[in-house]
């Protein structure tokens, strides 16, 4: 068996060596590794029905041949629809019609049928549907729908191996195999694999002095612990999280342009960091914006579901793309936290798992309410701080904390019902000189482009009939009131404009290039005055056309006030405040001039109102109490009626919640004023007015199906009744403990993670076409445990790491190698190569170069010239990639900036996804261009200089102490005698070589941008480069072991 | 990777090498345990004979010609004289059939018809129509399968030239050639399967393109095509670092293999050996990359046939000698990229110039191919990812021509393809197909089958369903197979 193993490997190798894959071939993981008598349906007959049966005879009634369903018991012992028997008589696979058909040789019987695509079923699995049909032909519910329960710690003859419960079930197995486990690695080994798989840096020579030298009891936990307290942990846990968030510093599609989301990545490593539980974890990432307070750091985390491509291809139809993305967050999210692969159910019910595709709709309808567009869909938006920025400075952090405590204490304040403070409010309004908006009667109103401005009863005035390129507003309307301070123009909807929100263009949208008011003498008109104002507010501007755009007397480049009219739909109210108080006495015309000339063809207001106040600017509102509540304040409180006294409390009410958003809106004010190098993160945002879902025929946009209501899918577990229908209630839904799928999906990364290989193998599909866990009662004791723990992320790698199967040696025999090829039995310790990110950064942490900063903006380290401009060079749309200066190129690969469609060759060479969606398990190949990368990059030569700088400098005065040490910087090990011969014939011949050549000295030392040590003797220095490359390109360096 | 997929397609490959399965292994054994055996033999792999589908390749591999930008069927091969009395007159609603436009045109008021001011004539025995713009494809016409019945479903750059490298508007699918590199494998010992060129543009407003087209999607990521560069080194990281020598490198390699194998002694590990195979594999490379990139060896005559410009890395007619000399050495999917057909304006200005850019080298490589008798198991492909609308964009002064799925053309040469005809037709309009529609998925399909795969039994099982290029659609166009 060894031999035919290699021949396996050797077929892959030839036929494509490019392609000589990593991943030990294996059978799956069949029957054949276990010993159980009785067959089970999950394990031994489903994968064998779903695979072959299911597409036609399972969940989908729309595909569903011959009425026959073979997924439940009820359809299989059904009287088929022909009338001929049963396809199962449990007991009798002889007078089983689906055996029947499986043996038949006739072409209109045999199952499945030849032109289905699929191979007739192998004689194995024939016998073992019939053992099991003789059996009784039991149905079970699939494994992974059913909540988990954490099983009894199994007996075990061997009762001195297990330090804890995972080994007990690891154990058991074992024993039923007649395998004993592997004996524990040697610490030198252990230190190594834990902290690459830890802090996916290597450890350190004091590190590993540390370690060897505690004779504790508890060495190896503490050495655990002190790996797991490290920030280095969250920059390496993270990184696998961007692979399934699909993170990426480009926007992907053709364009690829860059985008700013790393301050959402930066959330991911403080998470980790903070060691914060996986089912808050999820919930911010999914809803931190439904939380109720949600706080800016909550916002930020729903970054998440905003790391999808998106699309500034000029032609595309936005519905279309706008889809996609919704697509995109429902495959995703299934697929990150339930392992199921509901994409399937786009087009049609799903085949093999119970999900109809109107349930597929259903959980669309979650991530179908952001107010955005498809094409540049970048919005919304919110400029928030990285929580790992530096805290900037005492003074900033101070004025900070004083907002928050106001806030603290207004909310404690409004908690609680307070007539007192009530009855003082109603008395200071009753005799408040503040007279609130006077709303203004238009006059005259004239357009310049030809439209038609009508007045409407409530003084508003419509625009309608021709819609012009650019168009200016003159209104003029009179007041008797004189002393002035600031004016308020509504915005309003109208049923007569076209996209549903106050702007004039079919996307409701409009630019308020400048607002302009002139004011007049009714008295002598000789008399006028151009109003300045001093100050612009709304309630609302679009991102780079604030408000402040319309007083600044310029409109050269579009610039204006505008209201993201195409998603955001809801009527705006600006306020001017006027530098100075003004009116005339006996009366004043006012005449406002409402400048339309942004290039934006008709986006003009649809629908305005004007007003003005006389009110002290400090206290003016943009709603102001109505003159019937001051009315009914004045009135003594005993005679007030019931409805009185209700819509008092109302209106008190309102001036409360207005006083905590404006508080809200000054901590996010100050907080973003003193975050100003943060860039805006894209966040999600639930539409005001939800968006209707539908079934989409066929999964295309435009083919729009019944009407669905967000809900999720009911073979799992139902959502509380009292659960909100929207993301917040579906992310509840998922870290509900009793929630099926959750734990035993996140508990099975970890094991992949530091396994290789997850307990059940098929990471992202735990539904019916995945594979049967290797050890199903450890998966749900695992699930169970980690639920219960409080969602601890620590805590369950904590006690991985400690248990003895983790800690087992590598070595393989020919015997266990021909048995568990691919070490699902776990009869031995984890060996795989490392990941591309690790690779990188261990040769940058032995060579000395790495430059460690937790988080901030991506950088760019070594790539060859002109891969970026060879793919796309159109002007504007296109740069030339510059390699960052300094720090930039020795930074942790997690910081390398990840373009999508051209990645750095450094991470795509080593099986780095691009992200252009949710990768669960990257390949893990063994090609020669990885070769080419690890013996000829730039930055690995430049490495391995560095490296043999730091063994000149630190490693002693010997060949072999150097050897010895930087041998153990790479590999944590002792150099055999052996091996260090070998090094060393290598290094006199280059030694020679250089000696004779000092030009190619030269040249090698001079590659790379870190300075090379000029007091080093050149010769030697280049000839330990030369030893120091093939250090770095080891198969042990490059493999955790 | 699923077991399962992974056992089906050790199958598939015992059913590749058909009955020497052995031999080939032992060979193989010995050439991990000495690579050097190996060095320098012809590669004389068999080819892909699958006993299921129970067909013969007609073509041991391909060449596809990738025109991003969607070059004017109207004004290369599609001739309309129709279109001449209809020149300036508005398309008729009727033809237009209310189908959906890009949102460049979306608001276009009217939509004026414009004959293409380029003669066409009839060239070679089969009398084909072609451009006056394509002198040279013209000589060669009679190798030519003008199939001018293309549709297809994405009327924007990114999702149709997606679908047509992937069989998928969106990203995530593998991409053709690594459905190739997948299925048949490679053929050489020292080259990847999948090769990829992408020639220099000088249209200002060239439609980017992206990895992802050549990408593996959900297939091992060693599928992925390999650029062949025409700047820096070749291949990524190819040349040793400034300061070494061939002799010192052997060595360094040698040292790094026995270390290796003492690891493999001590820990049994069998992937060492496969680490150790793909250095000396790397180390081949380093030898026949640059043998393979160095032109200069190639005869005058072969310059006349492909230009001066063939002189020039990185141009169109230097990827076309690439191609050849590729496929030469058995690389199995060798794909140039050349952008720049996206014309929306000026369009009459813009196509002589892409048309120039590409004729003389496209028509040379067919030429050339069938001078050294590969062309007959050598398909070549050159084609857009859309057509464009026989209306203008604008007006018809500088006439442009937004994109237009419905029906375009693409050409077929060699590798058991008939020569000389041309499939399906278009109505007077050059706006819907007349007959013998030819889907993506059909394209596929037929490419497939060429090299002598079923489309419906290439697939791979990913989040437990079994993929293919095709998805569930594609027919095998008959009519154009010899």
């Amino acid at each position: 068996m060894m031999l035919l193993k290699i021949t396996k490997s050797i077929l892959l190798h030839r036929v494509s060596l490019f392609a000589a894959a990593l991943a030990v071939l294996s059978p799956s993981l069949s029957r054949d590794l276990f010993s159980d008598d009785l067959l089970q349906f999950n394990r031994d007959i489903r994968p064998i029905l779903s695979n072959n049966c299911f597409e036609c005879h399972g969940f989908d009634p729309n595909k569903r041949e011959a009425g026959l369903r073979l997924d439940t018991a009820n359809g299989a012992i059904a009287e088929l629809d022909s009338g001929d028997g049963r396809a199962i008589v449990p007991g009798r696979p002889n007078e089983s019609k689906l055996i029947s058909r499986i043996l038949s040789h006739d072409s209109d019987e045999q199952m499945p049928p030849a032109d289905s695509g699929k191979s007739k079923l192998t004689p194995k699995e024939i016998k073992t549907l019939q053992t099991w049909i003789l059996q009784g032909a039991k149905y079970e519910r699939h494994w992974s729908f059913v909540a988990p329960k954490s099983s009894p710690q199994p007996k075990v003859r061997n009762t001195k191996w297990a330090r804890n419960k995972i080994d007990y079930f690891v154990l058991e197995r074992l024993e039923k195999e007649n395998l004993d486990p592997s004996p524990a690695a040697d610490r030198r080994t252990l230190i190594r694999r834990v902290a690459l798989d830890v802090t996916g840096l290597p450890p350190t020579p004091s590190e590993i002095k540390r370690y060897l030298d505690d004779d504790t009891s508890d060495a190896y936990q503490r050495m655990v612990d002190r790996y797991l307290s490290s920030p280095r942990y969250g920059e390496h846990l993270a990184r696998y999280w961007l692979d399934l968030a699909r993170y990426a510093d480009t926007s992907g599609y053709q364009y690829d342009r860059e985008r700013t989301m790393w301050v959402w990545r930066d959330w991911v490593i403080n998470a980790y960091n903070q060691n914060m539980p996986f089912n808050q974890f999820t919930i911010e990432q999914l809803a931190g914006d439904l939380l109720p307070d949600a706080q800016p750091q909550q916002i930020l985390a729903t970054g998440f579901n905003r790391n999808h491509p998106i699309t500034i291809e000029g032609g595309v139809i936005d519905e279309e793309y706008r889809t996609e993305y919704v697509m995109d967050r429902v495959v995703t999210t299934s697929t990150v936290w339930m392992g199921l692969t509901t994409g399937c159910a786009r087009c049609h019910d799903h085949k093999f798992d119970p999900i109809s595709q109107k349930e597929f709709y259903s959980l669309f309808a979650f991530f179908n309410q952001v107010p955005e567009r498809g094409l540049n869909g970048f919005t919304p938006n919110q400029k928030i701080a990285s929580p790992l920025a530096e805290i900037q400075s005492a003074e900033s952090l101070a004025e900070i904390e004083n907002v928050k405590q106001k806030l603290t204490e207004w909310k404690a304040f409004i908690a609680e019902p307070n007539e007192v403070e009530s009855e003082k409010w109603a008395t200071s309004i009753a005799n408040s000189k503040a007279r609130g908006w006077e709303v203004l009667q238009p006059a005259q109103m004239s357009s310049s482009g030809g439209s038609r401005l009508e007045k409407q009863a409530d003084h508003s005035i419509v625009a309608g009939g021709a819609n012009p390129q650019k168009d200016i507003y003159e209104i003029s309307a009179q007041t008797d009131q004189t002393e002035i301070t600031a004016i308020r123009l509504q915005c309003l909807t109208h049923p007569s404009l076209p996209g549903g929100g106050p702007g004039r263009h079919s996307n409701s949208n409009f630019v308020l290039s400048e607002f302009e008011l002139v004011a007049q003498s009714v008295v002598d008109p000789q008399k006028k005055q151009t109003i300045r104002f001093s100050k612009a507010t709304a309630d609302y501007s679009q991102n780079g056309y604030n408000i402040a755009n319309t007083i600044d007397g310029n409109i050269a480049n579009n610039n204006g006030w505008a209201v993201d009219g195409p998603t955001r739909k809801q009527p705006v109210t600006a306020l001017f405040y006027a530098s100075q108080p003004f009116g005339f006495q006996g009366g004043t015309r006012l005449q406002f001039r409402l400048r339309h000339e942004a290039t934006f063809a008709t986006h003009g207001i649809g629908r305005l109102r004007l007003s003005c106040t006389v009110d002290d600017p400090a206290s003016i509102e943009s709603g102001g109490i109505p003159a019937s509540i001051r009315t009914i304040a004045a009135k003594a409180k005993e005679i007030r009626t019931p409805a009185e006294i209700k819509q008092l409390a109302a209106s008190y009410q309102t001036v409360l919640d207005a006083r905590k958003k404006s508080l809200e809106a000054e901590l996010a004010q100050v907080i973003a004023a003193n975050s100003t190098a943060y860039p805006a993160t894209m966040v999600m945002q639930e539409l005001p007015k939800p968006r209707t879902t539908h079934v989409l025929k066929l999964g295309q946009y435009d083919r729009k199906g019944e009407v669905v209501l967000a809900d999720v899918p009911q073979v799992l577990l139902p959502m509380s009744e009292t659960a909100p229908a929207n993301r917040l209630g579906l992310a509840r839904w998922l870290t509900d403990p009793k929630h099926p799928l959750t734990a035993r999906v996140a508990v099975n990364r970890h094991w992949q993670r530091l396994f290789g290989t997850g307990l059940v193998k098929t990471a992202e599909d735990f539904g019916m076409q995945g594979e049967w866990p290797s050890h199903p009662e450890l998966l749900d004791s695992l699930a169970v445990h980690f639920s219960s723990s409080g969602w601890n992320v620590k805590a369950l790698q904590r006690l991985i790491l400690n248990s003895a199967t983790y800690r087992q040696s590598v070595k393989v025999s020919t015997m266990l190698l021909e048995k568990d090829p691919e070490n699902r039995l776990l009869a031995r310790g984890p060996r795989f190569r490392l990941d591309a990110e690790q690779i990188r950064d261990q040769a940058l942490a032995v060579s000395g170069l790495l430059v460690e900063k937790l988080g901030g903006p991506s950088v760019y380290p070594y790539q060859p010239a002109g891969l970026w401009l060879e793919l796309n060079n159109r002007p504007g749309y296109s740069r030339a990639y510059a390699a960052s200066k300094g720090n930039g190129l020795y930074r942790r690969s997690m910081y390398t900036f990840w373009k999508r469609t051209v990645l750095s060759p450094m991470l795509t060479t080593f099986d780095a996804p691009g992200r252009e969606f949710c990768t669960v398990r990257r390949s893990k190949t063994n090609t020669p261009l990885q070769a080419l990368l690890l013996l000829q990059g730039k930055q690995y030569v430049e490495a391995s200089r560095n490296l043999a700088e730091r063994i000149l400098t630190r490693g002693g005065e010997s060949f072999e102490s150097r050897i010895r040490f930087g041998f153990e910087l790479a590999t944590a090990r002792m150099i055999t005698e052996k091996e260090s011969a070998i090094f060393a014939r290598v290094y006199h011949e280059r030694l020679a070589y250089f000696q004779k050549n000092v030009s190619a000295a030269e040249s090698l030392l001079k590659i790379g941008d870190s300075p090379s040590n000029i007091e080093l003797d050149i010769f030697e220095h280049a000839a330990w480069t030369e030893v120091s490359r093939l250090i770095l390109n080891l198969d042990e360096t490059v493999t955790k072991g | 990777m699923d077991p399962r997929s992974e056992s089906q397609l050790i199958e598939n490959r015992r059913q590749f090498f058909g009955r020497s399965t052995t031999g080939i292994g032992s060979l193989a054994l010995a050439s991990l345990l000495n690579p050097q055996l190996l060095t320098g033999a012809a590669p004389s792999m068999p080819s892909g004979i699958p006993r299921l589908p129970a067909f013969a390749a007609k073509a041991k591999r391909v060449i596809y010609l990738l025109q991003s930008g969607a070059p004017s069927q109207m004004e290369l091969f599609d001739y309309k004289p129709t279109l001449k009395a209809l020149h300036g007159k508005p398309l008729p609603e009727s033809v237009r059939e209310g189908q959906r436009l890009t949102g460049m045109t979306a608001r276009q008021k009217t939509f004026p018809i414009v004959n293409p001011p380029f003669a066409f004539k009839q060239h070679g025995k089969s009398g084909t129509w072609i451009s006056d713009l394509l002198p040279h494809l013209s000589k060669v016409a009679d190798d030519l399968c003008i199939v001018k019945s293309m549709h297809t479903e994405a009327i924007n750059h990114d999702p149709a030239i997606t679908f047509f490298q992937t069989g998928n508007q969106q990203p995530g699918r593998p991409s053709i050639g690594s459905w190739f590199s997948y299925g048949l494998g490679s053929e050489n010992e020292d080259l990847p399967a999948f090769v990829v060129l992408l020639s220099k543009n000088s249209f200002y407003q060239a439609q980017p393109i992206y990895s992802r087209l050549w990408g593996s999607g959900f297939l091992p990521s060693n599928h992925q095509g390999v650029k062949l560069r025409s700047q820096g080194d070749p291949v990524l990281y190819l040349n040793d670092p400034a300061g070494n020598d061939p002799n010192g490198r052997r060595k360094s390699l040698d040292a790094l293999a026995e270390l290796n194998r003492i690891r493999e002694r001590e820990i049994g590990d069998p992937e060492i050996r496969t680490r150790i195979a793909a250095y000396e594999m790397a180390y081949r490379m380093q030898t026949s990359v640059p043998e393979l990139a160095d032109l200069s060896t190639e005869s005058e005559s072969t310059f006349k046939l492909y230009g001066e410009e063939a002189k020039i890395p990185g141009t169109h007619a230097a990827n076309c000698l690439m191609a050849r000399r590729l496929a030469e050495r058995n690389v199995r999917f060798i794909q140039v990229f050349h952008r720049g057909w996206d014309h929306h304006s000026n369009l009459a200005k813009h196509i002589p110039v892409l048309s120039k850019e590409t004729d003389q080298g496209t028509a040379a490589l067919i030429t050339d191919l069938k001078q050294r008798g590969l062309l007959d198991d050598t398909l070549v492909i050159w084609g857009g990812e859309f057509g464009r609308t026989v209306y203008s964009q604008g007006g018809i002064g500088n006439y442009g021509r937004d994109h237009h799925p419905r029906c375009f053309s693409v050409f077929f040469a060699g590798g058991g393809v008939k020569g000389g005809m041309s499939y399906g037709s278009t109505d007077d309009f050059c706006y819907n197909i007349a007959e013998n529609p030819v889907h993506v998925h059909d394209f596929h399909a037929t490419i497939l089958h060429q090299m002598g795969v079923n489309h419906e039994k290439l697939t791979y099982r990913f989040q437990g369903r079994d993929y293919r290029l095709t998805d569930v659609h594609g027919n095998v166009v008959k009519g154009i197979l010899a």
